[in-house]
């Protein structure tokens, strides 16, 4: 009704759907990468996956700063301000693990070896899920408050279920005849893929503590 | 008109500080631009004064029979109480402060009208204990229609905001409505000024004293006073805007800085959390029963003085 009275607001949560939609392209992009990856190994294509999700990366930044410098104009009032950009803070964590993971196997040239081929396409899958329910739930917050503890439930059961994959993985790993280095490098990428699950955990988390908050 | 300069300059001093009350914590958290917040309760304060000042001019006029002299010693004492009780830090109030000094004069001229004074009295032990009683039932009635609200995080911040100013915007108009007989009401018991012209000029002093003066008290005491979460400064704030239109209606000026003392105590009892530092506490009861002695024995003094007169031997 007074919405007019409120632009700024609107222009913020505006923003704030731009910046998740921008997160869900740069998440389709890196499991794009993953599955070239996975199925053709290291080439052009790869190269050019991981070029765009860069440049969506970059792109989260940048909302992310218009963002703040809308909230510091008065928009919001202060403790929603805060939510927000510790929110943020912590979900843009994930694009920058989607990079690391990119980087790691683009420079180290990694291949993943057979015997834990199916259990690495399971673990990006349910991380993958895991970051898709955040996602929703950061939507649901903002607009509706119904739904988030079903959300925190399941990201919370994804995660469990990450670690046991990722546990799995390294047993698998290490009890293989690789050479010592190669098996270091796996290591090293598997961590930093169970910690995308680790990370949507996290943020739901957040969110349900940021939804309890504004109840009186 | 040279003579209500003194009840001009305790309006403005009036707005300068109890701006802070109905708009402070909007202010102070930078969810209202003070110009904003200025312009609607200088506007509100004057539309308070017009509408609704009459009831508290009148008791205040009736407590004693005074002369334009005597209406000026008592604003001029008023005025000094105010500024000496907050050079010492302590929290005062208006209208304590006028009567006090009405009082005082009423005393020399061995007329008091006790039972106007004790309906005065009586309502300000009310103010803060009724305040604190509101706060509670406003904020257990709110709480429930809130919660059951299924809005976001936008839509639930926009409500609050907007209720805020809204709040904000009543609690000036009832601080126009009551506390304008602070300011001139002796001007009409000493028959220089009518009802409405006193109205008039009290609450465009205390709308001048909101616009030029209140930025600085908007920002620090707003933050100092109220730091509660969004939801209880609504709460507070309404509160504060309730209770001191009620004593309006009773016709007897009230503090609005008691009125949200007691409504924060009262958010205190539900949280069961301490709101305000018994420091705190222990100065703003001795604000409280210290300003209107003060104020008496000052419009005394001014008064005996004024009347001194040589006698040759």
């Amino acid at each position: 009704m007074f919405k007019f009275l409120f632009k700024k607001e609107q222009q913020l949560e505006s923003l704030i759907s731009q910046y998740l939609e921008n997160l869900s392209r740069t998440q389709e992009h890196f499991v794009k990468a993953m599955n070239t990856w996975l199925d053709e190994g290291l080439c052009g294509q790869f190269n050019f996956l991981i070029e765009q999700t860069h440049k969506f990366e970059s792109k989260a930044d940048e909302i992310r700063d218009e963002i703040n410098y809308l909230m510091y104009s008065r928009a919001l009032i202060p403790e929603s301000r805060e939510d927000i950009m510790i929110l943020i803070e912590q979900v843009e964590v994930i694009p920058r693990i989607f990079e690391l993971i990119l980087h790691l196997i683009r420079t180290q040239k990694l291949k993943i070896p057979d015997i834990i081929m199916l259990d690495v396409k399971d673990l990006i899958r349910i991380s993958v899920e895991s970051c898709e329910l955040m996602i929703k739930q950061i939507d649901l917050m903002l607009k509706n408050r119904q739904g988030i503890r079903a959300l925190v439930s399941t990201i919370d059961h994804n995660e469990s279920h990450c670690d046991h994959i990722e546990r799995s993985l390294m047993l698998k790993i290490f009890e293989s005849d690789m050479e010592l280095v190669h098996k270091l490098q796996l290591k090293e990428l598997i961590i930093a893929m169970g910690e995308v699950s680790d990370q949507a955990d996290r943020v739901s988390k957040r969110v349900n503590i940021l939804t309890l908050k504004r109840r009186v | 008109m040279f003579s209500l300069l003194g009840g001009v300059f305790l309006g403005w001093s009036l707005g300068a500080n109890d701006a802070a009350n109905c708009f402070g914590s909007a202010v102070s958290s930078r969810m209202v631009r003070f110009g904003t917040a200025a312009v609607l309760c200088a506007v509100f304060v004057l539309v308070g004064a017009l509408l609704e000042g009459q009831a508290g001019i009148e008791t205040l006029s009736g407590l004693t029979s005074i002369d334009l002299e005597q209406a000026v010693v008592i604003t001029v004492a008023g005025g000094l109480t105010v500024t000496i009780m907050t050079l010492f830090g302590l929290p005062v109030s208006t209208s304590q402060a006028a009567v006090g000094a009405i009082l005082g004069i009423g005393f020399f001229n061995q007329q008091v009208n006790l039972a106007g004074l004790g309906k005065v009295v009586a309502c300000w032990f009310g103010t803060p204990i009724g305040a604190l009683l509101v706060a509670v039932v406003i904020y257990q009635a709110l709480a429930l229609v809130y919660n059951r609200l299924q809005i976001g995080l936008f839509q639930a911040d926009m409500l609050l905001r907007a209720a805020l100013v809204a709040a904000g915007s009543y609690a000036a108009y009832a601080l126009g409505a009551n506390n304008v007989a602070n300011v001139t009401a002796v001007f009409v018991g000493a028959g220089t000024l009518t009802v409405f012209m006193a109205a008039l000029i009290g609450g465009l002093s205390i709308a001048l004293g909101v616009l030029t003066y209140s930025r600085g008290v908007m920002e620090t005491v707003g933050r100092k006073l109220v730091r509660l979460d969004p939801f209880s400064a609504l709460v507070v704030v309404l509160t504060e805007g309730l209770t001191v239109h009620f004593y309006t209606l009773l016709g007897v000026p009230v503090s609005t800085s008691q009125a949200v003392i007691g409504a924060v105590l009262g958010i205190g009892i539900i949280k069961g959390a301490r709101t305000i530092k018994r420091k705190t506490l222990y100065g703003i009861f001795t604000g409280w029963f210290l300003t209107p002695p003060v104020a008496c024995f000052i419009a005394m003094c001014i008064y005996f003085a004024m009347h001194l007169e040589y006698v040759p031997k």
